[in-house]
């Protein structure tokens, strides 16, 4: 991205990349034999030449050419302007060198598919707003890596797709998605150890990276070539999305006036590898191709999607266009997103290849926010010293967003609540930062891609990394550091708390890999199947430990390792034809450290051994004695390594010691045995003479030393004071070294710290020290900010000798009252944003003060009303609604439970008086905003706070019904988070079903994706009860409920079953709920033998899935194919109905029951109302059950993947037994089954689903034939009717194998 | 003397001496001319009728001046102007009027006035001047020509300003929003009263994020007050911007919605103020050999 003017250009020519390139990357000589040599009559040195070898080493991995080979491949690159022209060469060598490569690299890439995407072309023919649905068509261009490739399996969800086509001719295909439903509904299961596995598999049975997918398609035996790889394959495929709930969100507001002044839009959504969600593709990170996007649509709208916009063509009738993006970068599908409605344009102006676009009305809005996005470009690029590497960058602001931020390549979309006007001070900080964030992950997370999911983290650190370096760069340094003790604080709380967060899971064992994590109640195999709190503490924790690295290597270093890799990416890139080239782009663990190693030649193992490869942060316990004889500080660090989330730490750790005669910093090795350590003192005691301390940073400050210990020279002690250890230090100090630490310790850390250290020491001179920082100016905002809640605490703790008037108020009516009148707030002026935010936070700090009787000082609660009162804002430049609604915040923190005389019911008559004012300026408040809507809705939010405080505290009568409507759609989305957090509260205070009930429904049915996960998260959060309290509500239907909503119910959207499950463990456990009743001995069943014993009470019942009550049924779902399980006994007629790819009804029925009608627990068979098939009986596994319960999670997945792999096979339809061998020979990722006894009857199953086969192939024929014109869509219906099979199959949304979604 | 009709219509002009004077150009003056005119016939008329033979100007014109202002009985500014359209110097007057060695006319005969109620009477009478004979009307009650100032000393006291300031729109607030509560859907915190503290009920709105995103109207007044300068910069570049591209009709539908870009590039100066960006090109018209 090129500013237009006053800013270098970065390009210049291929040469000075190549330039810049080498003076960033210092390599280590591994030649010496290089001559210098002279490019474009420039002589060059020695050592530029070698680094320039280095380079092209690195990328084309040429290790065995001699020099003077190496060097015609290197001029000739460096010479030539277009790169292409070197395609000549790698062609042939780096084909050898790249398979060679991977032999020899253990952790190469190596694609898990017998197949290359190189392009694909999406076409979205109509979006129709009205019904809420897509038509489209799309055409991956294939290159086949093994002889004889017979199936292609390719991703999709939702989609219902109407045909497939391989170099035009008729393919079939089988469409299955196991995550529809996860385990089935006739179970009685209901333990999440047992869901989580069978999820797992699941979601693995599908999973791109391992190379499966929901849809199989058999590749035409005409195609099928021998060893010439390079024939290319085009797979067509048709299809269409009906009111989709995952992947795209249509927003259509209830106005007058057509779509698109009504605002409608639809974007795509989605929590990692959505993009099978609305169209059929390989939906992994690690499928590379060039693309081609096609969308008409209305021509009052405009669509925004990845890459270059190339020309936009009016229709016939001139009242569609279509837009034609080409992306000519190869990008993965998950990086693929589409963005469509009545956008307001705004070209960037510094940028004219950056593009804006928001809904009518906001322009204003956009402008002012964006007007700085040019800078963070420039920063990146600068640090980076690597262009953006897309052509264009478009930022699109949608309302009802998924997350705020989520980037896609070349485009990010925002939630429109992002933008605000110039009047608006707290959101303008956080605007940016989301804009910084989404920029980050354009070079890091879209042009770079991960290899695996167990790459993840090094993405996530990478930009999580250098935004904080534009943090740091933007805010200030106090800024960046408040930020990283923050982050390090959360990822401790929350290690320490659930348990350790491991950033590089390893899945190579069976066995292990659940060792990794026993604590967890979901597998680290899948990002589908991760806790969404989970997943942010591993960004979290995955950009901390980049910058760990950064210590280790130091910044410069990193930013080469950086460049490194995004010039090897952007080489590639330019690979058009060598899609072999792409995996460049890919970025994995291994490459990362050995990148890092060559840069700085610094083994930083022991540091990933840490951090990375090992869960849980590390709990220091500090503690020392000054020894007066020996002058020597002895320091005691203890660990606690022992409880969870907790390890061990071996290594060095900086100290720092602050004495009378200056700041030492002293490192200590902590070893396994020895605790104390030796830290000879520099200075003597001496508090008779005057003198200057100097400080850390030179700065020499007089100190009146008056309450420090007379025979110690130690001013104060810092352990780790860098943060370079991913640590908790609970360090033992006395009180005056921590205020001399908060007073004169310039780093805001250390000064957070301390405040933190002095809650626990109510005195006077904590009092003193505290309101001194308060009062400070240069010190840092957030310090002071929090110094108020410190101060409030120590003054309650202080209460009986507290004097004078209450804590701050003297402060405040000094700092922010008229001189004449002390009563009397100034009029308002935001123009210094740091005494803003004192402003706004000591209020709120101050209500929290309590007296003698534990109640809010009377002077407290008329000084914040006498606040609100004069508040007046009309000369002010800047909105006060934060103010305000801070204000309102204070009103509600000065509420203390009300007394109540003998359970009466609150009425108006008997309110108290203080609560009177406070419910007159709510209610003036809140109507209010009805007529002048503040920004945001603060004030709505606030008073609705203030409201359930006044209800939770007896004041008023505690009721729902006001929550429920602001929690209705309709309202602004804070608004309603606001308002369900209120009733989520409401819930577990008055343990309300139906309220419960409500939220359930609410997380059904409700349009916003983000309100739905939202209020999951806040049922965790705040749960109506848990596994260990009693509670009425928590009853067999709710367990059931419950059960639905995460096995099928919310199968559209990975992240809210993950809030599902979560949800699921928070009130029940990892175990069979307690409320629900023993499960009772049905049928006593032995696998081996083949053998039931029914239990004679039990009638016969007709259904055809037998063993569904087994994680066998996972497995077969897992496989892609819709026949019943038959292991026991093979049955012609369910075979007939596997073979033509029927679901098996008897099963899919059932998870029809309506949600929340349980089945009756004594029921324990049922008589299914299917169609006339013979008796059956359905089997249940009671004794399986238990054995399941009390057997480890692995044990059950090893069961799973072992009928998984059964039954991998018979997956493709109609092939011969002979073709298994080769399948399975072709694809070497996939591992060769063991052939079990079980698997006998396999041949049988084949059979019957091979003549099936056949049989709809000339059907398929015949109808070609008929259709040979290129009619697209009108014939669709008769061949829906002709594909039976196929198109009735889950392909469609609404088929009888997703329950959840029909309606 | 005037006939009613005229003296009507009189009334209704409002003219100037000096307007004959002038060449009138304007329809009004025109008119008054006409009028005027028309006025000093009549008056002449109804001198021949009288008797007359001859008159002065002056004497016309002083009688078409009266009866411009409809009035038939001469006051003290008629006399005043005819003195000095005659050509007599007046200032002298007010002191001859004042000079101590006057005759002073007996009273006529008094007629008994009907008694008017002194139904108000506010302060003390003021008593004739000395140069006015003491049979002249009284004065009438003070209040009804005494100047009283209609405000109050403004109070310069802070305190009170505030105080006032924050209680006047508190009191216009709580009778606004009481007004909205009464008059639209409330919602109520306590069961039994609805009165007390009513709430407007909350109703979903259409597109929720325009209301929470947009300044208000209020904010918006101050926003203008407080730097319009800056906003006139934008509207500057804006305007810019839109002239750039005008020359396809089809375009230009599109670029309505964009004043955007312009703002640096036309401070830049007009050598590249065409910006690149595919979003502003034109929309194609379809190929018409490709259609089927």
């Amino acid at each position: 991205m090129s500013k237009k003017k006053n800013r270098n250009p970065k390009r210049a020519s291929e040469w000075e990349i190549g330039f810049r390139r080498a003076l960033h990357l210092k390599l280590p000589t591994r030649n010496s034999d290089i001559p210098t040599f002279e490019f474009a009559g420039t002589k060059v040195g020695h050592y530029f030449s070698r680094v320039i070898v280095e380079c092209f080493e690195e990328h084309f991995r040429i290790n065995t050419l001699n020099t003077t080979a190496r060097w015609d491949l290197l001029c000739y690159q460096h010479y030539s302007t277009d790169e292409r022209r070197l395609s000549w060469l790698p062609d042939h060598l780096s084909r050898d060198n790249e398979t060679k490569m991977n032999r020899k690299r253990d952790k190469g890439f190596e694609s898990p598919r017998p197949f290359k995407l190189t392009h694909q072309v999406v076409c979205i023919n109509n979006i129709n707003f009205q019904r809420k649905s897509v038509i489209g068509y799309v055409e991956l261009t294939i290159l086949p890596t093994v002889a004889n490739l017979n199936r292609i399996k390719l991703n999709s969800k939702q989609c219902r797709i109407y045909r497939v086509r391989i170099n035009d001719l008729e393919a079939p295909f089988i469409y299955n998605d196991p995550t529809l439903e996860v385990c089935h509904s006739d179970s009685k299961q209901r333990n999440l150890n047992y869901f989580s596995s069978a999820y797992t598999a699941a979601v693995s049975a599908v999973d791109p990276d391992a190379g499966h997918g929901e849809l199989v398609i058999k590749v035409p035996s005409e195609l099928w070539k021998q060893g010439d790889d390079s024939h290319l394959l085009k797979v067509y495929i048709e299809f269409s999305l009906d009111q989709p709930k995952g992947g795209l969100h249509f927003v259509i507001h209830d106005v007058e006036g057509s779509l698109a002044e009504r605002g409608a839009h639809v974007f795509s959504f989605g929590h990692h590898n959505s993009t099978r969600f609305w169209f059929p593709c390989v939906d992994s990170y690690s499928e590379l191709c060039t693309w081609k996007l096609e969308f008409t649509i209305d021509s009052a709208m405009v669509a925004v999607s990845c890459g270059d916009l190339v020309e936009t063509i009016y229709t016939h009738d001139m009242r569609k266009k279509t837009f034609h993006y080409v992306l000519p970068i190869p990008t993965a599908a998950p990086n693929i997103s589409l963005a469509v409605g009545p956008f307001e344009i705004l070209v960037d102006p510094y940028m004219h290849e950056v593009t804006h676009f928001c809904l009518p009305q906001l322009l204003p809005l956009l402008k002012h926010s964006m007007s700085y996005l040019h800078e963070i470009f420039e920063f990146y690029e600068e640090i980076l010293t690597c262009r953006y590497p897309y052509s264009c960058f478009k930022t699109v602001f949608v309302d009802e967003s998924y997350v705020q931020v989520s980037s896609y390549a070349s485009m990010s979309i925002f939630s429109t609540n992002l933008l605000h006007s110039a009047m608006i001070i707290d959101q303008t900080p956080l605007t940016r930062r989301c804009l910084a964030q989404a920029l980050a992950q354009q070079f890091f997370g879209c042009f770079i891609s991960r290899m695996s999911w167990a790459d993840e983290w090094v993405l996530k650190g990478i930009s999580g990394y250098i935004f904080g370096l534009y943090l740091k760069k933007t805010f200030g340094v106090n800024e960046y550091r408040h930020w990283i003790k923050k982050e390090l604080d959360k990822i401790v709380e929350y290690e320490l708390k659930m348990g350790g967060v491991l950033l590089h899971p390893t899945f190579s064992g069976g066995k292990e890999k659940d060792n990794q994590t026993p604590h967890l109640h979901f597998s680290l195999k899948h990002p589908h199947t991760l806790s969404w709190e989970y997943y942010k503490m591993f960004q979290c924790k995955a950009h901390l430990v980049m910058r760990l690295i950064e210590n280790r290597i130091s910044m410069e270093f990193m930013l080469q390792v950086f460049n490194k890799l995004l010039s090897l990416a952007s080489t590639a890139s330019s690979q058009r034809y060598q899609s072999h080239m792409w995996s460049q782009m890919l970025l994995s663990t291994h490459a990362f450290l050995k990148s890092i190693s060559n840069v700085s030649g610094k083994d930083i193992s022991p540091l990933i051994k840490q951090w990375v490869d090992q869960s849980a942060v590390v709990k220091f316990y500090g503690s020392f004695v000054f020894n007066r004889k020996r002058n020597v500080l002895e320091l005691e660090i203890r660990q606690d390594y022992t409880s969870s989330g907790t390890q061990k730490y071996v290594g060095p750790i900086k100290v720092t010691v602050q004495e009378l005669d200056g700041s030492f910093n002293h490192t200590l090795q902590i070893e396994e045995s020895s605790l104390k350590h030796d830290i000879p003192c520099h200075s003597k005691s001496r508090r008779n003479k005057k003198k200057k301390i100097p400080l850390m940073n030179g700065e020499e400050v007089d100190m009146d030393l008056s309450a420090m210990d007379a025979d110690s020279p130690l001013l104060w002690i810092r352990i780790d004071p860098d943060m370079s250890i991913l640590r908790k230090v609970e360090l033992e100090q006395a009180d005056f070294m921590w205020q001399y630490q908060l007073r004169y310790e310039r780093d805001v850390v250390a000064q957070e710290e301390a405040i933190s250290a002095l809650e626990t020491f109510p005195t006077p001179a904590s009092r003193l020290a505290l309101t001194d920082i308060l009062e400070q100016e240069q010190c840092f905002y957030e310090v002071r900010m929090q110094a108020c809640f410190c101060l409030a605490k120590i003054a309650n703790a202080m209460v009986s000798t507290w004097q004078g008037p209450p804590a701050m108020k003297s402060l405040f009516t000094r700092m922010f009252c008229c001189k004449s009148c002390p009563n009397i707030v100034k009029t308002n002026n935001f123009i210094n944003f740091q005494s803003y935010f004192l402003q706004k936070t000591m209020p709120v700090a101050m209500a929290l003060l309590r007296d003698v009787q534990n109640l809010c000082p009377k002077d407290v609660l008329n000084f914040i009303l006498d606040l609100i009162k004069y508040n007046d804002n009309r000369k002010n430049k800047f909105s006060d609604n934060y103010y305000r609604a801070d204000l309102l915040e204070a009103l509600t923190n000065s509420l203390t439970p009300a007394i109540s005389i003998n359970n009466e019911t609150r009425t108006v008559d008997n309110l108290n008086a203080d609560v009177r004012l406070i419910l007159e300026e709510i209610t003036r408040f809140l109507n209010m905003e009805k007529l002048l809507p503040s920004y945001r809705s603060t004030i709505t939010i606030s008073c609705l706070k203030a409201i359930r405080q006044l209800q939770k505290n007896g004041h008023i009568p505690s009721e729902a019904s006001l929550f429920r409507s602001y929690a209705e759609y309709g309202h602004f989305v804070d608004v309603r988070v606001a308002a369900l957090e209120a009733l989520v509260d409401y819930t577990r205070v008055e343990k309300s079903s139906v309220e419960l009930q409500w939220l359930l429904n609410l997380v059904q049915n409700d349009p916003a994706p983000y309100v739905r996960h939202k209020i999951l998260a806040m049922l965790c959060k705040n749960p109506p009860f848990t596994k260990t309290t009693e509670s009425t509500i928590c009853n067999e239907a709710l367990v059931d409920q419950l059960w639905k909503l995460m096995n099928s119910g919310t199968s559209h959207d990975w992240r809210l079953r993950c809030d599902a499950v979560n949800l699921y463990y928070t009130l029940f456990g990892l175990t069979r709920p307690s409320c629900l009743p023993l499960p009772e001995l049905g049928l006593v069943l032995n696998l081996k033998e083949k053998k039931a014993v029914l239990n004679p009470t039990i009638k016969p019942e007709l259904m055809v899935g037998a063993v569904i009550d087994t994680p066998a049924s996972i497995g077969i779902h897992g496989v892609g194919l819709n026949y019943p399980p038959e292991e026991e006994e093979p049955d012609p007629i369910s075979l007939g109905v596997c073979g033509v790819g029927q679901p098996p009804q008897g099963i899919k029925r059932k998870a029809e029951t309506q949600l929340g009608s349980p089945p009756e627990p004594g029921q324990a068979v049922q008589h299914q109302d299917d169609d006339g098939r013979v008796g059956r009986y359905k089997i249940r596994f009671n004794m399986e059950d238990e054995d399941i319960d009390m057997e480890t999670v692995h044990d059950s997945q090893a069961f799973i993947h072992h009928h998984l792999n059964l039954l991998e096979r018979p997956s493709t339809p109609g092939k011969e037994p002979a073709f298994i061998e080769q399948s399975t020979l072709s694809m070497p990722a996939t591992p060769l089954p063991s052939l079990s006894k079980d698997t006998l009857s396999l041949p049988l199953k084949h059979r019957g689903e091979h003549g099936h086969h056949h049989h709809e192939h000339k059907k398929k024929k015949k109808k070609k034939h008929k259709h040979k014109h290129k009619h697209k869509h009108e014939n669709k219906d008769r061949e829906r009717g002709n594909w039976h099979p196929y198109s009735n199959s889950p392909v469609s949304g609404k088929s009888l194998h997703s329950p959840s979604l029909s309606e | 003397m005037a006939d009613p009709a005229v003296a009507t219509g009189a009334s209704l002009a409002v003219g100037g001496r000096a307007g004959g004077n002038k060449a009138a150009n304007s329809p009004v003056e025109n008119y008054q001319l006409a009028r005027r005119r028309t006025l000093q016939v009549v008056v002449s008329a109804l001198l021949t009728e009288c008797g007359f033979d001859c008159a002065e100007k002056a004497a016309v014109e002083t009688l078409t001046e009266m009866m411009q202002s409809s009035r038939s009985v001469p006051t003290l500014s008629d006399t005043v102007v005819t003195l000095i359209e005659m050509g007599f110097n007046v200032d002298t007057l007010p002191i001859y009027a004042k000079r101590s060695q006057r005759m002073v006319i007996t009273a006529p005969p008094v007629t008994n006035h009907p008694m008017t109620p002194k139904a108000l009477s506010a302060g003390q009478k003021r008593t004739h001047p000395p140069h006015i004979p003491g049979h002249y009307p009284e004065f009438p009650d003070p209040h009804t020509y005494i100047k009283t100032p209609t405000f109050r000393e403004p109070v310069s006291d802070y305190q009170v300003v505030r105080e006032k300031a924050a209680t006047q729109r508190r009191d216009v607030e709580r009778a606004l929003t009481r007004f909205m509560a009464k008059t639209s859907k409330t919602q109520s915190l306590f069961k039994d009263d609805i009165a007390t503290f009513p709430l407007i009920a909350a109703q979903p709105s259409a597109v929720p994020y325009l209301g929470a995103l947009l300044p208000s109207e209020l904010e918006l007044q101050t926003l203008e007050e407080t730097d319009s300068s800056e906003q006139d910069d934008q509207t500057d570049g804006d305007n810019a911007a839109g002239n750039v591209m005008n020359d396809d009709p089809v375009v230009d539908k599109e670029n309505a919605m964009l004043p955007p870009g312009g703002a640096i590039m036309s401070t830049k100066g007009s050598e590249d103020n065409v910006i690149d960006n595919p979003y502003l090109r034109p929309v194609k018209k379809p190929k018409v050999k490709r259609k089927k």
